[in-house]
């Protein structure tokens, strides 16, 4: 017996509509994406970025650092296989592929946890009680901007969409030309690690930018969950989020930092 | 005072992954000015290429 029994009694069909690609959106019977699927594997994610958070700050040695140096190249090449590198006026340079996500996810939440543990730990030894209320703040700005997302507080346009990519690709640059420059003088940019009202402005400005990208993956996973996206993009979404979340919370972190010093 | 923040912090993550099972409201959802995002993200590309491609037919 055949399984495709409709070619089987009418043949393969000529008629253009019928191939048209909108056809074929609408009659795909593959594994659909839902919302209750991208929330699990969002648990999912986060509960291994605190396993290897966990290991690499309560096993601090030679061994562990290195082990969380080759956790954070592995996460970023997972990042940047899935969700591409854009750069302005070039356009993508390897464009984003969200059907890997199901295998980078998990790579990418627990390479940045093992990174995650050890800023965490030090932090923690330099300012007692700070990773709580990083962890603390990050959920409720979170949980704060996904409540206004879904009653229509907050309706991101593609302009908005825009300002925040391009405030993000900038953000991202700078950090990455301050990494260059400490690799051949030994010092970073001043205005990262300024702590008078110059860096805590421009820190405030980053954490701002990093938490109107969780708007931007709740729309995603919403527009992806109505669209019927394949399964896959519930890992993609969620990785999108544990992504937006992990640099919210370091933005926290040394915001916080900056405001105890 | 960090009883208190840890407080917060757990019933905010409870409350984020409550919220997030849900459907967003109707006044977000039916506008014309959403962006769209399978313009940036190829889901549907990647999927279409799978399905485009002739299948095999294991019947015989």
């Amino acid at each position: 017996m055949s399984k495709h029994q409709a070619l089987d009694t009418f043949g393969r069909s000529g008629n253009p509509i019928i191939r048209s690609s909108a056809f074929q959106e609408t009659t795909t019977s593959g594994e659909r994406m839902s919302l209750e699927g991208a929330v699990n594997k969002t648990g999912i994610l986060l509960f291994l970025t605190v396993l290897s958070a966990a290991i690499s700050w309560n096993f601090q040695s030679p061994l562990m650092s290195l082990v969380s140096m080759l956790g954070i190249f592995t996460g970023a090449i997972a990042a940047i296989s899935t969700f591409g590198f854009y750069f302005f006026f070039v356009g993508w340079i390897i464009n984003p592929r969200p059907h890997l996500a199901p295998k980078t996810g998990p790579i990418y939440a627990i390479g940045m946890g093992f990174m995650i543990g050890i800023i965490s730990q030090q932090a923690e030894a330099m300012f007692p009680g700070i990773v709580i209320q990083a962890v603390s703040l990050t959920f409720f700005v979170a949980a704060s901007l996904l409540f206004a997302y879904k009653t229509g507080i907050i309706r991101p346009t593609q302009n908005f969409v825009l300002m925040i990519f391009a405030a993000t690709l900038g953000i991202f640059l700078t950090y990455f030309f301050s990494f260059m420059f400490s690799l051949f003088t030994g010092s970073s940019f001043s205005i990262f690690t300024d702590t008078g009202w110059m860096g805590i402005g421009i820190s405030l400005f980053v954490v701002a930018i990093a938490a109107l990208n969780l708007v931007l993956d709740f729309d995603i996973i919403e527009q992806a969950d109505e669209q019927g996206a394949p399964k896959y993009m519930e890992w993609f979404g969620a990785m999108a989020l544990v992504a937006t979340l992990i640099w919210l919370y370091i933005e926290i972190l040394r915001l916080l930092m900056k405001l105890r010093r | 005072m960090n009883t208190f923040i840890a407080v917060i912090g757990i019933l905010s993550a409870l409350l984020f992954f409550y919220l997030l099972k849900f459907k967003a409201s109707n006044k977000q959802t039916n506008r014309m000015n959403r962006p769209k995002w399978s313009k940036y993200i190829p889901y549907k590309d990647e999927e279409k290429k799978a399905k485009s491609e002739d299948a095999d037919f294991p019947d015989k």
